[in-house]
């Protein structure tokens, strides 16, 4: 299978996985990712000691299938955290360890992971959809358009998460709302316009 | 020794012998780990056992390993191969991550212990031959 093939296929698997749980909305929450992490008997760990860049570690072996999750992390990242883990559980418990942080995300199997917990939390053809219905075509998407997207849908994936999708479909040229770092003042600024 | 008294007694040896020797009351380390003086009495003369957070949170005061409150009967020593090879394939990580990352894994082996889980035993695989 070549990379493309495999990413298509966790997607695939992400949107199966949601129909299984019953998951309809781009508003994913940690107690749903904690009730699927329940039913396949994955132990979650809040690690309340302090991490730099480690965000999670997955862990399969004899002592069980284990979750650290950094404690204290905000909604959104930690549902991302949570979802990315759960991609280890389905595709990854012979490798025994897969850990989460900025110095491996573009390896394959991490990379993968991230386009699984994006196509968990806010499926592509849902985002095609909202986008339509907000009347953006082909490289229109501004940060105000990720902002009314997010306030609207009350979508967990994050704006960066949102970004890279909306670029990834071409709804923004490369770069254009990637590079941005400061989310939340465009939503002070276009948070109430409707 | 089993494992109530030997952790009860780890944790009397090292209150004891807190830096070089000075020792530290039990009140004293209760306040540090936000729990009661009867509590600690109670974990040294193995009259309760510490949770497994408990252990951990032991450790990381007297900064020693989670694994050194266990008798060493009961610890695996494949796992720490295990541990190393885990490791080696999180180098990239930021040093204090990693060491974090060691704790986790030390620490699922400390409530490993507790549980009483052990490293199934190698036999024969794929069942019968056809």
């Amino acid at each position: 299978m070549n990379r493309q093939a495999y990413f298509e296929d966790l997607k695939l698997l992400a949107r199966q996985v949601r129909a299984e749980h019953g998951l309809r909305s781009p508003r994913v929450l940690t107690s749903d990712l904690r009730r699927i992490y329940d039913q396949h008997g994955i132990v979650i760990d809040s690690w309340p000691y302090r991490l730099r860049h480690l965000r999670g570690a997955f862990i399969s072996d004899h002592l069980g299938t284990t979750v650290m999750l950094a404690s204290g992390l905000p909604q959104d990242p930690m549902v991302f955290t949570m979802a990315h883990e759960l991609k280890h559980f389905f595709r990854d418990r012979d490798l025994g360890i897969n850990f989460c942080d900025q110095s491996n995300l573009s390896k394959t199997v991490e990379l993968g992971a991230e386009i699984f917990a994006a196509e968990l939390i806010y499926p592509d053809q849902d985002f095609i959809k909202h986008m339509s219905r907000l009347r953006v075509g082909r490289d229109q998407c501004l940060p105000k358009t990720l902002v009314q997207l997010k306030l609207k849908t009350r979508t967990t994936l994050s704006y960066a998460g949102l970004a890279i999708k909306a670029e990834r479909l071409g709804y923004a040229p490369p770069c254009s709302l990637t590079r941005i770092k400061t989310w939340r003042k465009f939503e002070s600024i276009y948070g109430n316009l409707r | 020794m089993d494992l109530l008294d030997h952790l009860a007694a780890r944790i009397r040896d090292l209150r004891i012998n807190y830096n070089s020797g000075e020792g530290l009351s039990q009140e004293s380390l209760a306040i540090h780990l936000k729990v009661s003086p009867n509590t600690i009495s109670r974990w040294e003369t193995g009259t309760y056992r510490p949770s497994v957070k408990d252990v951990e949170r032991l450790s990381r005061f007297f900064g020693v390993s989670i694994i050194s409150f266990f008798p060493s009967e009961l610890v695996d020593a494949e796992e720490d191969e295990d541990l190393k090879a885990l490791l080696r394939t999180a180098r990239q990580l930021h040093p204090a991550d990693l060491e974090e990352l060691r704790k986790y894994a030390e620490f699922r082996r400390a409530r490993g212990i507790y549980q009483g889980k052990t490293r199934p035993k190698p036999g024969r695989k794929g069942g019968k031959q056809k």
